[in-house]
C-alpha cells in the first residue's frame, strides 16, 4: 500500500473531529425530535389513540364495483349483476367462539336449514379479524342471522355484487366467468388489483375485463369492536364497469344451441359482410353460475376430467379434419391452376388407384361421369382425388392459406388455434419424413393432417359468400359506459382478400346452391323454402377404415370412433346474410346431421327477420347492418 | 497490495459494542416481525424464518466485509460500483415487477432488490474518489462533477424503477458525504440553487401516487381515505401503544390489519404500538449508540479512507432511521424507505449487516495501521 500517511495530503483530522461532532450534534437532536414526537402521540394523546383504537375503529373497506353488462346486439342482457349474501364473524377478544358456532346451528335448525361451515375456520380464529363463515346463503339464512343478531356476537351479513349469468350454459364457451383473484394473478398484476378483486377468469370476461371490471369504492367507517358499523366517515363510490355489446344475436344462438341438444360440436354462425359473429356454441358447455362463490373442488374435477372437454370453446379451440367442405378449396385451386374448366368431365367407378393401393369414393358404385359442378354436388371423392393428384399438396396449400386456414382468425377471445395447412416442407422439418403421394389424395378431400377450426371454416365460406373480402370475425360489436355513451367502437376488419377470378367464386358459389337445391345434392338436408339457401356437407374420418367395414361400421364402432358430421353454409345465393359452420362430433355423416342442423339455425335467422319488423328507435339503434349511415362505416371497403 | 493477512490482532482489537447493538436491533426485528406475522396463516415459510435467515446471511458477508481490509476493497471500489450499476440495468430490463415497480430480480432461488445494495456501493464508489482526490481546499464545483455521476447514474435507473424514497436516499447520502468531506460555500450555494430549479422538473417525471403521497403530507386533510390513510392508521397504533404498549402480539391495530405495509415500511408502528414509549424509547437510543459509535469510528480512524467509510456507513443507517420512523410518526412524507435491521427484507438485511462489517473493518484497523 503506497498511502501509508495517509492524512498528508488531506485536510486536517481537527477539522473531521470539529464537523463530526456537529454532525453527532445533529443526529442525537433528530433523533430526539423522533422521541419527543413518540411522547407527544403516545403519551399525551395516547388515551385519545387508545380509545379509538380500541372501543371504535375507523376501518377501511373497499367497494367491489357493479361489473359492466354484457348484452347481445339487440340489448338483451346475457349477463348481469345480482347481490351474494355472505355470512361473517368478528371474533372479538373474550368471546368463545365454539358457542357462537353452536348457536348458528341452533338457529338455523329451527327452520330447519343445515349449515355449511367449515369448523375448521375457528382453529385459525385471530381476534378482530373477520372471517368469512358462509358464501352466497340464501335468504332465509340472511333473515336468520338479522333477526337474532343479538344473541349472535361479531357475526353479521355483508353483500357484495356477483355475476348472474342468464341462460349461462348456453353462452358460457364465450363469455367465460368470474372468480376471486388468484394468488398468483395479484403477484402478477402490478398494483391494479387488491386481493379479494373479483376478475374474468376466462372468455370475454378476461379479455375485457380492464374495461367492464369497473373501478373499487371505499368507505371509511367506524365499527365497534364487533365490526358493526357505528358512522360513515366518508366514502368513494364504486365505478360501474362500462356495458359490453356483443354481436351476438340471443334468439339464434338460443336456437344454435337447442339444435345441438345430447350432442357434442360447434357451431359458428356469422354475417359475411362483416365478420361479425351472430352466434357461436360448443356443446357440451357448463353453467358459469357455479365459479362465483368458488367452485367446490369437486365440480371442478369432474369439469377438468369430462373426456367431452366441456370447458373448451371448440369454434376456435377444436380442430378438425374439415372433410369434404375442404373440397371448395381444392376446387378453385384446380379453377385457378388451369387444370381443369367448370366442364371436364371425369369418370367416377368408386374407385382410384394410385401405385398399388386403391382410393375409393365415399359411394361405392361410383358417380358415372361427373363434371366439375356436378362432383361439388354429389361431393365426389374420386373426382378430387384426381385434381388433387394434379395440383400436388403444396398448391393446395397455397389456396387454402388465401382462404385463411393454418391461420389465426384473430377473435377477440384467448386460446384461439391455428389448424393445421400441410405442405411437403412442413413434413420433412416437423415428421422428418418426405411427402407421400398418397397423402396428398387424402389433404384433397379434407382429410389426412388437415386440420381447421369451425371459426375458420365459417370465416372462408363467409369470403366466398360475400364475393372474395376475408373478414376478422368479432364478437364485441361497441363497449358503452353506464350512461350509454359510447367508450369503443369496434367497426370491421379485413384479413384479407381472395385473389381469385370473378367467374371461379360464381361458379363455386353456384355448385354450393346446387349441392343443397339439385337433386342428388348431399346438402338436401339445409333446403328451406323460399330461402336460397347454399352449403357444403363433410363427414370427417376420425380413424382410417377400410372402405368395406363402410356399411357395418354405424353398428360395429364405439361413439368416439363415429365420424365428425360437417355443414358449411350461407344464404342467400345473393347478397349473403348469414354463414352457418356446424361440427358434430362422432354424429355420423354430415348429410344427415350436420345439415339439419344449420337448417335450424337457419331457419330461426330467417323467421326471426320476418317477425322482427324493426320495432322501435331504441333497438333499432342497438342492431346493426340495417342503418345505412352505419353500414357505410362498418364496411369502408365495399 | 496487501491481501486477506489473518492478523491477530484483529481479533483481540475486536468491536464487541458494535456487533452486540447490532444484534440487539437484529434480534428486536426478528420478535416484531413474528408478531406481525402471526396473522397470517398461509404463508409457505413464516416471515420471521425468512428474517432469520435474512440475518444469518448478512452475518456471513458482514465478516467477509470485515476480514478482507478496507484498503483492498478500496482497490475494487469501481468494479463493485460498476457490478451494482448493471445489476440495476439487468433489472431494468429483465426485472420483476410487483405492486407496480420494476424492483426485483428473481434469480430462481431468492429475489434480490439491487437498489438496496446500491447504497452500500456508492458509499463505497464516493469514498474512493474522495480518497484518490485529497485536497486541502474546500471542493469545487468543477471537482464534484465526477461524484455527480456517480450519483446521478444509479439514482436516474432507480427513479425510473420507480422508487422515489431509495433514489431520495441516494441524494442524501452523496450531499452528507460531499458535506462532510468539505465543499466550497459558493459551490453549495450555486448547487443548491440548480437542485431547486430542478424541482419543477422533476415533478413532471413523478408517477401519480409519488405526487399523491407528497401532497397528501402537505394537505393530509383533502384524503383520508387515500394516502393519508396510512399515515393516520399508523398514528392511531403508535399513540394507542401509550406508556408501556398493549403488550407482544396484542396490537389491535396491527393484527387486524388496520396498518398498512406493516412489515415493510410500517414497521416500527407495530413495534411502537405493542411495546409502547418504553419499547420506542429503547429502540431509538440503540439506534442513537450505534450513531455515536460510528461517528466515534470516523473520528478515531487513521486514515481518510476509514473515516470516509465510516461517516457514509453510519449516515446512510441515520438517514434511513430518521425518514422511515419520521414518516410512521407523520413527521415527514410517505415515502418508501425500510427501517435499517427491523423491516422485513433480504436485501436491504444483508447490504446493511455487510456495511457493519465494513464499519467493523475501519474500526479494528485504527489499532493495526501505523499513522
Amino acid at each position: 500500500m503506497e498511502n501509508q500517511c495517509s492524512l498528508r495530503n488531506g485536510p486536517e483530522p481537527s477539522e473531521f473531529r470539529q464537523k463530526l461532532k456537529i454532525v453527532m450534534m445533529v443526529g442525537m437532536l433528530a433523533l430526539g425530535l423522533l422521541l419527543v414526537r413518540l411522547w407527544y402521540l403516545q403519551v399525551i394523546k395516547g388515551d385519545e389513540l387508545r380509545q379509538r383504537s380500541e372501543n371504535n375503529a375507523v376501518r377501511f373497506r373497499t367497494i367491489q364495483p357493479l361489473r359492466g353488462l354484457i348484452m347481445d346486439r339487440n340489448g338483451m342482457v346475457l349477463v348481469d349483476n345480482r347481490p351474494s349474501f355472505d355470512i361473517l364473524y368478528m371474533p372479538g377478544r373474550g368471546q368463545n367462539h365454539d358457542r357462537v358456532l353452536e348457536r348458528i346451528k341452533t338457529i338455523y335448525k329451527t327452520k330447519s336449514l343445515e349449515s355449511s361451515i367449515d369448523p375448521s375456520l375457528f382453529k385459525a380464529i385471530r381476534p378482530y379479524l373477520p372471517v368469512r363463515l358462509e358464501k352466497n346463503v340464501g335468504m332465509e339464512k340472511v333473515a336468520l342471522i338479522e333477526t337474532n343478531a343479538l344473541d349472535l356476537p361479531g357475526v353479521y351479513v355483508d353483500i357484495t355484487p356477483v355475476r348472474l349469468y342468464l341462460d349461462g350454459e348456453m353462452i358460457a364457451p364465450i363469455i367465460g366467468y368470474t372468480g376471486e383473484i388468484s394468488k398468483e394473478e395479484l403477484e402478477k398484476s402490478a398494483g391494479e388489483y387488491s386481493s379479494g378483486d373479483i376478475l374474468g377468469k376466462a372468455g370475454l370476461e378476461r379479455v375485457l375485463d380492464a374495461h367492464i371490471r369497473g373501478r373499487r369504492g371505499a368507505e371509511l367507517v367506524e365499527v365497534n369492536v364487533f365490526g358493526k358499523e357505528i358512522k360513515n366517515l366518508g366514502s368513494i363510490d364504486p365505478v360501474p364497469g362500462a356495458n359490453v355489446v356483443l354481436t351476438i344475436d340471443a334468439n339464434l344462438q338460443k336456437a344454435a344451441w337447442e339444435a345441438f341438444h345430447g350432442l357434442a360440436g360447434s357451431a359458428v354462425v356469422l354475417n359475411p359482410q362483416n365478420g361479425a359473429i351472430l352466434a357461436m356454441v360448443s356443446a357440451p358447455s357448463y353453467d358459469p353460475n357455479v365459479f362465483n362463490s368458488g367452485i367446490p373442488f369437486e365440480e371442478w374435477q369432474k369439469l377438468l376430467s369430462n373426456p367431452l372437454n366441456p370447458l373448451s370453446n371448440r369454434s376456435i379451440s377444436g380442430q378438425y379434419p374439415p372433410g369434404s367442405t375442404y373440397k371448395l378449396v381444392v376446387a378453385a385451386a384446380a379453377l385457378e391452376e388451369g387444370i381443369v374448366t367448370p366442364e371436364t368431365k371425369i369418370f367416377c367407378n368408386g374407385t382410384f388407384d394410385l401405385g398399388n393401393r386403391t382410393y375409393r369414393c365415399w359411394k361405392r358404385e361410383g358417380h358415372g361421369s361427373v363434371d366439375l359442378h356436378r362432383a361439388l354436388v354429389v361431393s365426389c371423392d374420386v373426382y378430387f382425388y384426381t385434381l388433387g393428384k394434379m395440383l400436388g399438396v403444396d398448391k393446395i396449400a397455397h389456396y387454402a392459406r388465401m382462404f385463411g386456414f393454418g391461420e389465426l382468425t384473430g377473435i377477440d377471445l384467448h386460446h384461439e388455434r391455428k389448424g393445421l395447412v400441410p405442405t411437403k416442407e412442413w413434413k420433412q422439418s416437423r415428421l422428418r419424413e418426405p411427402w407421400h403421394m398418397g397423402e396428398t389424395i387424402s389433404i384433397s378431400i379434407g382429410q389426412g393432417f388437415n386440420l381447421s377450426t369451425p371459426l375458420q371454416l365459417a370465416s372462408a365460406y363467409s369470403a366466398l359468400a360475400n364475393g372474395g373480402t376475408l373478414w376478422r370475425p368479432r364478437l364485441v360489436e361497441r363497449i358503452e359506459w353506464p350512461d350509454n355513451k359510447i367508450f369503443g367502437q369496434y367497426p370491421p376488419v379485413k384479413n384479407g382478400e381472395l385473389q381469385l377470378n370473378k367467374q371461379t367464386i360464381a361458379f363455386l358459389q353456384k355448385a354450393l346452391h346446387a349441392a343443397v337445391n339439385s337433386p342428388g345434392g348431399t346438402g338436401g338436408a339445409a333446403r328451406i323454402p323460399h330461402v336460397e339457401v347454399c352449403g357444403k356437407t363433410g363427414t370427417s374420418q376420425v380413424i382410417a377404415l377400410p372402405p368395406t367395414e363402410k356399411l357395418i361400421r354405424d353398428r360395429k364402432i364405439s361413439a368416439f370412433h363415429k365420424d365428425h358430421a360437417l355443414f358449411i353454409g350461407f344464404a342467400p345465393l345473393k347478397n349473403p346474410e348469414i354463414v352457418v359452420a356446424v361440427i358434430a362430433e362422432h354424429a355420423g355423416s354430415g348429410g344427415a346431421v350436420a345439415a339439419p342442423i344449420a337448417k335450424k339455425i337457419l331457419q330461426a335467422y330467417f323467421d326471426g327477420k320476418s317477425a322482427t319488423k324493426r320495432p322501435d328507435f331504441a333497438l333499432r339503434r342497438l342492431s346493426d347492418g340495417e342503418d345505412p349511415e352505419e353500414k357505410q362505416k362498418s364496411v369502408p371497403y365495399r | 497490495m496487501i491481501f486477506v493477512k489473518f492478523d491477530r490482532r484483529i481479533f483481540k482489537h475486536f468491536d464487541w459494542t458494535l456487533l452486540a447493538l447490532v444484534l440487539s436491533i437484529c434480534g428486536i426485528g426478528i420478535l416484531n416481525i413474528y408478531s406481525t406475522g402471526a396473522s397470517v396463516i398461509d404463508a409457505p415459510v413464516a416471515p420471521y424464518i425468512k428474517q432469520i435467515q435474512w440475518v444469518l446471511l448478512g452475518l456471513l458477508f458482514m465478516i467477509i466485509a470485515f476480514l478482507i481490509d478496507y484498503r483492498v476493497i478500496n482497490q475494487f471500489a469501481y468494479i463493485i460500483y460498476g457490478a451494482s450499476i448493471l445489476l440495476l440495468l439487468v433489472v431494468a430490463v429483465f426485472g420483476y415487477a410487483s405492486h407496480g415497480a420494476q424492483r426485483w430480480l428473481d434469480l430462481g432461488v431468492v429475489t434480490i432488490q439491487p437498489s438496496e445494495m446500491m447504497k452500500l456501493t456508492l458509499i463505497i464508489a464516493l469514498a474512493r474518489y474522495f480518497d484518490d482526490h485529497k485536497s486541502m481546499e474546500p471542493y469545487r464545483l468543477r471537482e464534484l462533477f465526477i461524484p455527480f455521476l456517480i450519483v446521478m447514474l444509479p439514482f436516474a435507473l432507480i427513479l425510473k424503477q420507480p422508487d422515489l424514497g431509495t433514489g431520495l436516499m441516494l441524494l442524501m447520502i452523496c450531499s452528507s458525504m460531499v458535506i462532510f468531506v468539505g465543499m466550497n460555500w459558493k459551490s453549495m450555494l450555486i448547487a443548491l440553487a440548480g437542485v431547486l430549479s430542478l424541482v419543477p422538473i422533476m415533478w413532471q417525471f413523478l408517477k401519480d401516487y409519488q405526487k399523491e403521497r407528497l401532497l397528501t403530507f402537505l394537505y393530509p386533510e383533502n384524503d383520508p381515505l387515500g394516502a393519508g390513510y396510512h399515515i393516520l392508521q399508523s398514528i392511531i397504533a403508535i399513540g394507542s401503544g401509550g406508556f408501556f404498549g398493549k403488550g407482544y402480539l396484542q396490537g389491535s391495530q396491527t393484527q387486524l390489519k388496520f396498518l398498512p405495509e406493516q412489515q415493510t415500511d410500517f414497521v416500527f408502528s407495530v413495534f411502537a404500538e405493542e411495546w409502547g414509549f418504553i419499547g420506542g424509547l429503547i429502540l431509538v437510543m440503540l439506534f442513537m449508540s450505534l450513531m455515536i459509535w460510528g461517528f466515534k469510528i470516523a473520528l478515531h480512524s487513521k486514515d481518510l479512507l476509514g473515516t470516509i467509510l465510516a461517516f457514509g456507513i453510519t449516515v446512510l443507517i441515520v438517514w434511513q432511521v430518521f425518514i422511515n420512523m419520521g414518516m410512521v410518526l407523520g413527521l415527514v412524507p410517505v415515502v418508501g424507505i425500510p427501517l435499517p435491521f427491523l423491516s422485513y427484507g433480504g436485501s436491504a438485511m444483508v447490504s446493511l449487516l455487510a456495511a457493519i462489517g465494513l464499519l467493523m473493518n475501519v474500526s479494528v484497523r485504527r489499532f493495526i495501521l501505523q499513522r
